[in-house]
């Protein structure tokens, strides 16, 4: 038995160290909390009643008596428009592709499934590429019905569609889930009791659908009213594009640009607001949870009636074209020359990289009748300067911003879990989540404003300056520190339910097994308690980095061309296409920068759902295969090489 | 070896344990046992470390660890869920506790205190594959991750685990709760003989109580906090200190009203007697005899189980399956007992 040493003090520099760190994450949490999501927000709020000097209520009286009401009303339309559209046809392709017995499910799921790794800019220029007014589609239509209005793709029908077909990932992944988690056995039961499929379907099944498609229908509702890139493109006048052209705007050119800006978010964020209130209280009250201690694997439904079967599976495949052709067309077009592009005829005895990569020159007949030649006038996506900044730009931000918003999750929660249920951590945790009631156009939107001044604060003793605070962080380079403090806030949320779910599963008589052993509390976070959520950080980090590598709206909001992100890049390339020689070919670069960002969409989802899934077990068993293959591949040259040294 | 003195432990206004009292033997199999929340888990916790005890105080070899921290208290623990970590090989996960303990290196510093060293990588390899042959864990089982073991080889993790540090004790909190019934019989049965071969002071926690009976030395009943009895399982179960030891431990038949009377059972006393200590139709003279009839019959293999109306009340009683006389229902009976085998306890208010 060993001598016991009773309560050994630690020393002296250990204390010191201890208490600088926790100074530090205090003082930083501080700094995070008031100056980038309380201070600049409420200085937003405050523009609107200290615009005009004389009457606080000017802006608002300005605002309800000019067209600024249509704004609201318009986005508030799309979003339940939205609502409608992506729960009919979310629910037709998890139905279809999961519920119903539809020839070819597997085929079908991935044609809706691409909206996945294709989203945002990337996808509104994909249905552009098909339906504007030199459209594939249009161009054909035209030729069909030459009467025919060639810009039919544009304002509130065109946003709505494009939208609709958007905005059904989060159905694929989520209502598919909830679906597949149903007891089959429930069904069975039904039936045997008499019910018909569609009454087992109305009666059974949906109603064990309703908190999942509540919360979806919630979530539409939102993405709806802050839609910002398919009104941008499409033209469709919403909230979001109005803001970020009055935050552009000039108060020579309109009265009150600014504080009708602030007005605009300060309106979308009561309205989120009342949203995730309620869809809170209605997740409060509870879920149909199965009873069930043994279930049975949902069993896909034959559609009996022959004449529902065919039309089922017409509309299976209708939505399938409709999800497929941009894709398809995008990657077809992406290697071809810009003359098919600019014709939207297929070239088969003709395919190039050239949208990809290298440069070429350009040879045209000037009005002078002569020829000249724009060297590099033709150029790959990574070949060309200005998309090469873009998604320079896009990857160090975004990578930046994830990788900071999960090691601050990572801390919180660790925090909060060692606190359980003291009033701190639940103060901690409610401020994490705070920037999910702020919806990222007024966070941006503040930031932009907020921190637009020279000069912060002077500390000065009888004339002379002691202290001068004087930088501008929105000021050329520095807008990319703001524009990485907007995206790191935004994903706080996101990353604090993922990460938090993933600490629950950390066993708590781990973190008592290795103190027993012996291990400090820094050494069980990080040999015992982080290995375990490590895959679910990496997950957050992925899909954080995914969603922010092609993001539009924040970086349009900061409008700098110091900040022009990779879909700001996208948005912009065809604006100048072919004129003076410029650009000959950004069609078709933009189609490749479609690919790219597809591909790098893929490979993401598939680290995190395929490779990061893997536990320990898995990955060993994976590298005893590999190392059985490769010993039977090896063996005939061992054998070899035993026999020529036996015969030495 | 381990004492515990006066232990009290309060969380907030509820006091979990009032006064627990142990004395636990070197190299003793000693089982807490009772049922949900009675305070076991809470009374190994203090021990380990976990909690401190509002008032009272532990002692190992007669030193006083009421305030050692954890890690320092040289105690093993097995947990309930084996707590093996994840992420780690079935050969890190050994070596763990390894790697973190410091052990005095042989030399002295100019103030003349030993100077610790960590045990080298040599040392910890030869370590734990030591232990994992003693625990019969293979060398492949050694790399493998532990979700690729079944439940019988985690178990011989989580012990190898806590037994390769050396521990002077080591504290098993229901590690064989989360097995199904063959299994636990099976690890039951292992850890027994594991016991003895290590020689090693275990303290078992546990609410079966057939568990206990078949594992350990000694047995404490714990009970709202209290300690109801400690004795070997013998006395235990044939000399139950009380009546909640007397019901908790086996089934028992309650001899009241009419029964009570037609046996002469002395009043103010609650009377009990176990099943098999209820004979059916023995040929052997018994002063204590009562009517009755077969209800029901529960066919278990090796013995059978009866079920006896007698003036209205149900007995039960336990015969072993001869082959030959098996009762059917209906049938009338005579049931015998010895005056010796009555358990009486007084009747509380």
């Amino acid at each position: 038995m060993q001598g016991y040493k009773l309560g050994e003090e630690a020393s002296g520099a250990e204390k010191f160290g201890a208490t600088l760190v926790k100074v530090f994450c205090v003082a930083f949490f501080v700094v995070l909390f008031l100056c980038f999501m309380v201070i600049p927000c409420i200085n937003t709020i405050s523009q609107i009643f200290t615009a005009d000097k004389s009457d606080p209520w000017a802006v608002v009286k300005f605002f309800l008596a000019g067209n600024m009401p249509k704004y609201v009303l318009n986005s508030l339309l799309l979003a339940v428009c939205l609502t409608i559209t992506v729960n009919v046809v979310g629910i037709s392709i998890v139905l279809l592709t999961e519920y119903f017995d539809i020839k070819g499910a597997k085929i079908l799921r991935l044609g809706y499934m691409t909206t996945l790794i294709y989203s945002g800019v990337a996808l509104v220029t994909g249905y552009l590429f098909l339906y504007d007014h030199n459209g594939m589609l249009t161009t054909w239509l035209a030729k069909a019905f030459p009467g025919m209005n060639k810009r039919w793709f544009s304002g509130f029908g065109a946003v709505l569609f494009t939208m609709t077909f958007a905005c059904t990932s989060n159905h694929a992944l989520f209502l598919r889930n909830a679906l597949r988690s149903i007891d089959y056995n429930t069904v069975e039961a039904a039936r045997n009791l008499g019910a018909k499929p569609f009454k087992v379907l109305f009666r059974v099944v949906f109603p064990t659908l309703l908190p999942t498609l509540f919360s979806l229908t919630v979530m539409t509702f939102i993405t709806g009213l802050c839609a910002m890139s398919a009104p941008t493109l499409l033209g469709y006048d919403s909230i979001n594009p109005e803001i970020v052209r009055l935050a552009g705007s000039s108060v020579a050119d309109e009265a009150f640009p600014q504080a009708r800006a602030a007005l605009l978010s300060v309106i979308l964020a009561m309205f989120t607001i009342m949203l995730l209130t309620v869809l809170s209280s209605y997740e409060r009250k509870g879920h149909y949870l199965s009873v069930s201690k043994t279930k049975a694997k949902l069993q896909k439904q034959k559609i009996s009636n022959p004449v529902a079967n065919v039309f089922a599976h017409i509309y299976a495949y209708v939505l399938f074209v409709i999800y497929m052709i941009p894709v398809v067309m995008i990657v077809v077009f992406s290697f071809q020359n810009y003359p098919a592009i600019r014709s939207k005829a297929l070239n088969m005895s003709e395919w190039t990289l050239i949208n990809y990569f290298g440069k070429q020159d350009y040879s045209y007949l000037t009005s002078a009748g002569k020829y000249r030649t724009r060297v590099g006038s033709i150029s790959g996506v990574f070949s060309n300067a200005d998309t090469l900044g873009g998604i320079r730009l896009s990857f160090i931000l975004s990578a930046i911003a994830a990788a900071l918003a999960c090691v601050i999750v990572v801390v919180v929660v660790n925090y909060i879990f060692k606190h359980k249920g003291k009033k701190r951590s639940v103060f901690l945790e409610y401020c994490m989540l705070l920037p999910w009631l702020l919806p990222t156009v007024l966070i941006c939107y503040s930031y932009r404003t907020f921190y637009n001044s020279s000069n912060w604060f002077s500390i000065g003793v009888a004339g002379n300056t002691l202290l001068d605070v004087n930088f501008n962080l929105y000021y050329k380079e520095n807008v990319r520190f703001l524009i990485i403090m907007a995206y790191t806030v935004v994903k706080l949320p996101f990353a604090i339910r993922m990460i938090k779910a993933a600490f629950y599963a950390i066993d708590t008589e781990l973190e008592d097994a290795a103190r027993n052993l012996g291990a400090s509390p820094l050494v069980t976070f990080l040999k015992v308690k982080l290995p375990i959520v490590l895959p679910s950080v990496l997950a957050v980090f992925a899909l954080n980095f995914n969603a922010l590598f092609t993001e539009y709206d924040m970086s349009a909001t900061f409008a700098s061309s110091y900040g022009r992100s990779y879909a700001m890049v996208i948005q912009n390339m065809t604006f100048e296409e072919g004129r003076e020689g410029y650009n000959i070919n950004a069609s078709g670069r933009r189609n490749a920068s479609t690919v790219f960002i597809m591909l790098v969409s893929g490979l993401i989802l598939y680290l995190v759902y395929g490779v990061g899934a893997r536990d320990l077990g898995d990955r060993l068993a994976i590298r005893e295969k590999r190392r059985a293959r490769l010993n039977k591949l090896l063996k005939p040259f061992k054998g070899k090489k035993k026999t020529e040294k036996q015969a030495a | 070896m381990i004492e515990l003195r006066d232990i009290y432990v309060r969380f907030g206004s509820f006091e979990a344990l009032h006064g627990i009292n142990v004395d636990v033997k070197e190299g003793e199999f000693f089982t807490f046992l009772g049922p949900s929340g009675c305070g076991k888990t809470t009374t190994l916790r203090t021990i380990t470390g976990f909690i401190q005890p509002s008032a009272g105080n532990v002692f190992v070899n007669n030193i006083d660890i009421t305030n050692v921290p954890i890690e320092k208290r040289n105690i093993g623990i097995v947990f309930q869920s084996y707590a093996l970590f994840p992420s780690m090989t079935v050969y890190n996960n050994i070596a763990f506790g390894l790697k973190l303990k410091k052990i005095p290196s042989g030399k002295t510093d100019r103030k003349g205190e030993d100077i610790q060293r960590h045990y080298t990588g040599r040392e910890v390899d030869a370590k734990v594959r030591e232990i994992a042959k003693r625990v019969d864990l293979t060398d492949d089982q050694l790399g493998k991750a532990v979700s690729q073991l079944s439940g019988g080889q985690q178990q011989r993790v989580a012990i190898a685990r806590a037994l390769v540090t050396d521990p002077a004790i080591i504290c098993m909190d229901e590690p064989l709760s989360n097995l199904d019934a063959k299994l636990r019989v099976q690890l039951r049965n292992e850890l027994k003989a594991m016991q003895k071969k290590f020689g090693i002071t275990t303290i078992y926690v546990t609410h079966d109580q057939e568990e206990a009976l078949t594992l350990s030395d000694r047995i404490a009943v714990f009970n709202k906090g209290y300690i109801e009895q400690i004795g070997t399982p013998n006395e235990i179960y044939n000399h139950s200190a009380t009546e909640f030891v007397c019901n908790f431990i086996g089934d028992i038949n309650p001899l009241t009203g009419d029964i009570a009377a037609k046996l002469r059972l002395g009043e103010g006393m609650n009377h009990f007697i176990r099943l098999e200590r209820l004979r059916v139709n023995s040929p052997e003279e018994s002063a204590m005899k009562l009517e009755g009839v077969i209800e029901s019959v529960e066919y278990y293999g090796l013995y059978l189980k009866y079920f006896i109306d007698v003036n209205g009340q149900r007995l039960k009683a336990v015969e072993k399956n001869d082959g030959i006389a098996i009762y059917e229902p209906g049938q009338q009976v005579t049931l015998s007992m010895h005056p010796r085998d009555i358990m009486s306890y007084p009747a509380q208010a």
